[in-house]
């Protein structure tokens, strides 16, 4: 080893705190994980290791794919390429947008330099520590979306200097996928990462990177329905993997697949569970809450939220687990039209994620609102702003912008409330177009109440059975399939004196509560309108 | 070496997988020259916070929050020019920039375009239907401007 490096080396050990080997810990049985093919110049005794490492990279299993990576190298310090394994992982889930904190870009600044040290022996694997590498180079002096499109740029140049290596094309469409910015509803980021995955699908049909990334590259309303086919495999190409059982559920979401999104984040959620993996369980078990209460499987949506509550392990001072906490409890009353539970919601945990009480507020608020206790409902509101104000204060623009939206439905139940449907509906109109230019955030199935439905509803009960009727043909664009929606769309058909399409949207109401464990009054009325 | 890298990678595995939740989009945190622009807004040194600013915005170009402090800056040196173009920039970022509406209205009333200023005064209570502080003081702002005429 050169002096510079040694010395490199003593830096990168200095800096991180050593603690005792573990060798004698048996290594953990991870199950199925799909098939990757990732050419590695590694010992042959640790290479099916490193496999399987990137496999769950691919599923983005970072706390099994971290102890693994660690394992490989510890077992053959030689196999420098699992340095970029672990720089990986520190960049968290790309899709996220939000990337890596300081303290997780040190350290895998760190694990590049202790790659670069240990030196990998082909050109190829010292290429792929270099493509990570441009993620965190300069880090503290850029914005996440610079350090995105800089990883995308160097993953790209790998994928063109090694064509006949997949593994570089498929992290290289991952990476093109992750610079798609919410403001560009062309999805062009994403459908030029579809177009390469779409081509590795057909040659690695159980390939977990290649179904997951499609999945993602098909995660917004007007192209989710392509992404059905990756959906509906991945889930079986990598059953022991949290997130893969989950990510599906992102587009059977997006298309309306109750019954597919319940069942396999049932299965998320166990497996969550089981590898102690909290803040999954739990976003598993919202999305699951949601797909329930659009069935009307009210009574299983309360049982999974009671079940919850026997979740450990989980962040709260993270995004995934506050979110969902609030959430799925103020779901289960606002889905209902249940304002008295609405109102009556206790605040989620304390939490350091500033939007964390939103949530619980809102339908507090709605409640209040659509009962008539103004009073209440302005109480929320002015928390609703609070909450606004500080994620403003902290620039964090997207769910101020969400906070702001569910202010506008308040306002606008309230003018409601006050007989005041001119400001009503200028309000609520605002919120719609202002929720439908900020695109759902991956936390979520969906928001507690979308503001567009919210619209047709108002101008329903404002007279205006027509309006409604477009209004909520609009909103299904991007929520298709609720519940909800396909009965306020039935009450307006009948308001504006079109029986057919009453008939038709009872239908789908009946349809979709055709295993409701509940006696919800839209299901009585659509079986009274169906006889 | 062996024992070097297992130390090393072993107390990697210590420091815990990534969270991917707690970055912070408050480019003040991660930029110098951002945060030391601001510092000297504080201190109302209105040159250092535009050669501060002006460094940033080399690395971030299409930060409106950025643009609309190069514009504050710019405003308090009464370079109205400056401060428009980069007012405007940050409108064009950020189409619901409420200080940025705000600060430009102001400057056209320094500048004596009463017309400017009802214009952004205009766009803020599209923006604002809740109301909101900018809103507030760009409407004070423009109702002094009149009973001083």
């Amino acid at each position: 080893m050169r002096p510079a490096s040694r010395l490199a080396l003593s830096c990168i050990c200095a800096a991180l705190a050593p603690i005792a080997l573990a060798h004698d810990e048996p290594a953990k049985e991870y199950g199925r994980l799909g098939t990757v093919k990732f050419e590695n110049s590694c010992a042959p005794e640790v290479q099916a290791k490193l496999t399987r490492a990137v496999a769950m990279l691919h599923s983005f299993w970072y706390v099994a794919a971290e102890k693994t990576f660690t394992e490989v190298i510890s077992e053959d310090p030689s196999c420098a390429v699992a340095t970029w394994g672990l720089a990986s992982i520190l960049m968290s889930n790309p899709l996220g947008g939000r990337g890596s904190t300081a303290a997780q870009a040190q350290k895998a600044m760190a694990a590049i330099e202790l790659g670069r040290v240990m030196g990998a022996k082909t050109e190829r694997e010292r290429d792929y520590i270099e493509a990570v590498a441009a993620y965190y180079d300069d880090w503290a002096s850029k914005p996440e979306r610079a350090r995105q499109l800089a990883r995308a740029e160097a993953y790209q140049k790998l994928a063109a200097k090694y064509p006949k290596d997949d593994e570089a094309q498929i992290f290289a469409a991952l990476y093109t996928a992750a610079t798609q910015q919410q403001s560009d509803q062309t999805y062009a980021a994403y459908l030029k990462a579809a177009a390469v995955l779409e081509e590795q699908f057909k040659k690695y049909p159980d390939h977990p990177g290649v179904a997951h990334y499609l999945i993602h590259s098909y995660d917004a309303p007007p192209i989710a329905e392509k992404g059905v086919k990756a959906a509906r495999l991945y889930a079986n190409i990598a059953p022991d993997a949290p997130h893969a059982l989950h990510m599906p559920s992102h587009i059977f979401t997006r298309v309306g697949a109750w019954e597919d999104s319940a069942t396999t984040n049932l299965r998320s959620r166990d497996v969550a569970k089981a590898s102690g993996e909290g803040d999954e369980a739990y976003h598993a078990t919202d999305y699951m809450v949601y797909a329930y209460l659009q069935m009307g499987r009210d009574a299983d949506a309360r049982r999974t939220i009671d079940e919850a509550s026997q979740i450990k392990g989980i962040n709260i001072n993270g995004f995934a687990a506050p979110y969902a906490i609030g959430a799925m409890n103020a779901r289960y009353a606002v889905e209902r039209g249940d304002w008295q539970a609405a109102m009556q919601l206790p605040m989620p945990p304390q939490s350091t994620w500033t939007p964390t009480p939103a949530n619980t507020r809102f339908a507090r608020a709605l409640g209040a609102a659509r009962t008539g206790n103004i009073a209440m409902a302005r109480e929320e509101l002015a928390g609703l702003a609070d909450i606004q104000r500080a994620l403003e204060d902290k620039k964090d623009k997207y769910w101020a912008t969400e906070v702001e939206v569910q202010r506008l439905v308040v306002a606008g139940w309230i003018a409601r409330a006050q007989k005041n449907d001119d400001d009503a509906l200028r309000l609520m109109r605002a919120a719609a177009d202002l929720e439908d230019r900020n695109e759902k955030h991956i936390v979520t199935p969906g928001r507690l109440a979308p503001a567009r439905e919210q619209l047709g509803e108002l101008l329903l009960e404002a007279g205006q059975p027509k309006a409604a009727l477009a209004e909520l043909e609009m909103s299904r664009t991007r929520e298709p399939n609720r519940m909800r929606n396909y009965y306020l769309s039935a009450v307006a058909a009948e308001g504006v004196g079109d029986k057919a399409a009453a008939r038709n949207y009872w239908g789908k109401v009946a349809a979709l509560g055709a295993k409701s464990d509940s006696a919800r009054p839209e299901l009585v009325r659509a079986k009274a309108a169906l006889q | 070496m062996r024992s070097a890298a297992a130390i090393a990678l072993l107390a990697f595995a210590a420091a815990t997988h990534a969270d991917p939740y707690e970055a912070d989009p408050d480019l003040a945190k991660q930029d110098t020259d951002y945060a030391a622009g601001k510092r000297a807004v504080g201190a109302k040194d209105w040159a250092s916070a535009v050669e501060r600013f002006r460094r940033a915005e080399v690395r971030h170009p299409d930060n409106a929050d950025l643009q609309n402090y190069i514009g504050y800056s710019y405003r308090n040196l009464k370079n109205y020019d400056a401060a428009f173009t980069h007012y405007k920039r940050a409108i064009e970022l950020d189409p619901r920039h409420r200080g940025a509406h705000e600060y430009i209205g102001e400057t056209y009333l320094l500048v004596g375009d009463m017309e400017g200023a009802e214009r952004h005064l205009k766009a803020l209570r599209e923006i604002c239907l809740l109301g909101c502080e900018e809103m507030k003081d760009l409407e004070q702002a423009i109702a002094k401007k009149r009973a001083a005429r």
